[in-house]
């Protein structure tokens, strides 16, 4: 008896939560997918040792995405519109971690011309840089979305930011030449789709705290509360 | 100004749902015995109108195509066969009380009883209207909605004429009653109809003593106040069980999605016994079918299960009655699972329904006139007919 109505009372495991937490589950491994991808590209990991997970992980982000999108529709019947605003967030982030695993292996069909960018170079050392900045972000978006903290998301943000105008300072110095590349076009590329796993990771992050109707167009306005 | 305000990181916290389920669990209890009370004094009073008045209102009723009008329109205006049913088991009981057989108590009745379930699809169907401004969305709604309502009159045309050419489910409910020994049983004094009858006691007190209500309108007041504690105690218990039920409901029904079949039934019977109205389990599936998360072939055993799941309504009511209210239970049940032995087991007849569903909304699509044809036929227009032309 005890048992049977400690199973009709809502937990962690049921609806909502099951849907956050696997949500958690595709953020991380949307993050797996950009390091190991980044890693082939900047570390020298041979490309066909980590193909394999890559897709594999990529594969079951795409999984979770319509999985988490069926028990939305589940949930959404059966509990009416109580919880319609966190549903359609969920809806809509669930998109962009999706999106991350996609520029995860936009990164990796960089790797064929990862010897063409030489690991002696400023170039290298600022990518290698941001790449950890990215995989250290991605991990803070995860926890940001799980404690549903205002405070941590608004730091974030700001971060992820500068992050952003760090790759497209980047790309503009390449595209203007202003220094010698050995690979520019994998370069601009490279910066490029870490700038996208970033704008990915932040929609999620601005979740947290913006109105449902403003998420993903945060930049497009000047935003007197981030500062 | 952007404010966090505007999206509420509640929602994504597990556990915060209001109510405690325990007080839930007891309000479901108080209302349900609230629901018998009024069974009771419906049952009671009609029982001490007399003969004549009796016989008045099986008259109106004699007609089975008027019984069968009555069921679809009364449960139509109510949106619940649970209501009609439990009203038709009172009723069925009085009835009895002037002498009867029990098969003759209960034979007027049971066009109502297939009436009703005609009637209670018109709330899904209803639900599907939602997805009206997008036609393939729509199309896949409305198909769903409408299979449980051709699986319904596809069976009361199968059954009625049976019934009334051999009495197959008023002799098959009476034997049931009798084999089973449950109408002597219901005889006996149980605390649960001790309790009841304390609780209609008191209602009857305050009605005549208190209120100094008296005569013909002590009648229309006591069935007012039976009719209303049942319409209210079920809206009341069909809302807080599903508030009880819904994280379980949730977690069943995101295993059910890709199963069909058997399971299905059972899950859709569940689900419609624990809120007491099919009409809640159907509804849930429209928007389902409107997502394409759900095919039609996958729902529809859900729905026979709500189908199912529905008459335990009438056998709770039965529990303040006697046998004939029983035996109506009973007829509601066998009605229902005979149709799905008919219609169920083979997959070319099972695919009767949602064939013709899904071409009436193939149809609808084209024309939104075929939406107001078969609804306004099905639930209003045929059913007055019928009463006006055989009642």
């Amino acid at each position: 008896m005890f048992s049977w109505f400690k199973s009709i009372t809502p937990s962690a495991s049921d609806g909502l939560g099951k849907m956050t937490s696997e949500f958690g589950h595709m953020l991380d491994a949307g993050r797996h997918c950009f390091d190991v991808a980044a890693n082939a590209l900047l570390g020298g990991t041979d490309p066909e040792v980590i193909r394999k997970d890559l897709f594999s992980t990529d594969q079951s982000i795409n999984e979770a995405e319509q999985n988490i999108r069926r028990h939305l529709v589940v949930h959404v019947s059966v509990h009416g519109a109580a919880s319609l605003p966190a549903c359609l967030v969920l809806m809509t982030v669930v998109k962009d971690a999706e999106r991350i695993g996609d520029y995860a292996k936009n990164v990796f069909d960089l790797t064929p011309r990862a010897s063409a960018i030489s690991t002696a170079s400023a170039a290298h050392s600022d990518l290698v840089e941001l790449k950890d900045e990215v995989s250290a972000a991605l991990a803070k978006t995860r926890k940001a979305f799980d404690s549903q903290s205002e405070d941590e998301a608004r730091a974030l943000v700001r971060q992820m930011n500068a992050m952003e105008d760090r790759c497209d300072q980047r790309i503009e110095e390449i595209l203007a030449g202003e220094a010698e590349h050995s690979a520019p076009a994998t370069l601009v590329l490279a910066y490029r789709y870490f700038k996208r796993v970033v704008s990915h990771a932040m929609n999620i992050t601005t979740s947290i705290f913006m109105p449902l109707d403003k998420i993903d167009y945060f930049d497009e306005k000047p935003r007197p509360d981030i500062t | 100004m952007q404010s966090a305000t505007h999206l509420s990181t509640k929602p994504f916290k597990a556990g915060n749902r209001g109510t405690n389920p325990w007080l839930r669990a007891l309000l479901v209890m108080a209302l349900l015995y609230l629901f018998l009370v009024g069974i009771t004094a419906l049952s009671s009073t009609l029982k001490s109108m007399g003969a004549s008045e009796a016989e008045g209102m099986i008259q109106a009723i004699r007609n089975p195509f008027a019984a069968l009008s009555v069921g679809i329109l009364a449960t139509v205006l109510v949106q619940s066969s649970s209501v009609t049913t439990s009203l038709i088991v009172a009723a069925a009981f009085q009835t009895a009380q002037t002498g009867v057989d029990l098969e003759d108590a209960i034979e007027p009745f049971i066009p109502m009883v297939m009436g009703a379930n005609i009637g209670t699809t018109v709330t899904c169907t209803l639900a599907a209207l939602g997805h009206v401004t997008r036609d393939v969305e729509f199309e896949r709604a409305f198909g769903g909605a409408t299979m449980h309502d051709f699986f319904n009159l596809i069976t009361v045309a199968i059954l009625l004429p049976v019934e009334l050419a051999t009495g197959f489910l008023r002799s098959s409910a009476v034997w049931l009653v009798q084999t089973l020994q449950l109408g002597d049983g219901m005889k006996f004094d149980s605390p649960v109809k001790n309790a009841v009858k304390e609780g209609y006691k008191a209602i009857e007190f305050l009605v005549k003593d208190v209120l100094g209500i008296s005569g013909t309108f002590l009648h229309g007041t006591m069935i007012a106040v039976g009719i209303g504690l049942i319409f209210l105690c079920l809206v009341f218990i069909t809302k807080n069980m599903r508030s009880l039920m819904a994280t379980r409901f949730e977690r069943i029904m995101n295993r059910t999605l890709q199963k069909s079949g058997v399971v299905g039934m059972l899950i859709g019977m569940l689900i419609t016994a624990a809120v007491q109205s099919s009409s809640i389990t159907t509804s849930i599936l429209i928007p389902m079918f409107g997502a394409g998360l759900l095919s039609h072939a996958n729902g529809l055993p859900i729905m026979l299960g709500a189908n199912m799941g529905t008459t335990i309504t009438a056998l709770l009511a039965a529990v303040a009655t006697g046998p004939a209210g029983l035996a109506i239970a009973f007829v509601h049940l066998i009605f229902n699972l005979t149709g799905i032995l008919i219609l169920y087991p083979i997959e070319r007849v099972r695919m009767i329904p949602i064939r013709l569903s899904e071409g009436l909304a193939r149809a609808t699509v084209a024309s939104k006139w075929w939406l107001l044809l078969f609804m306004g036929g099905t639930f209003v227009g045929i059913p007055l007919l019928g009463i006006i032309l055989f009642g």
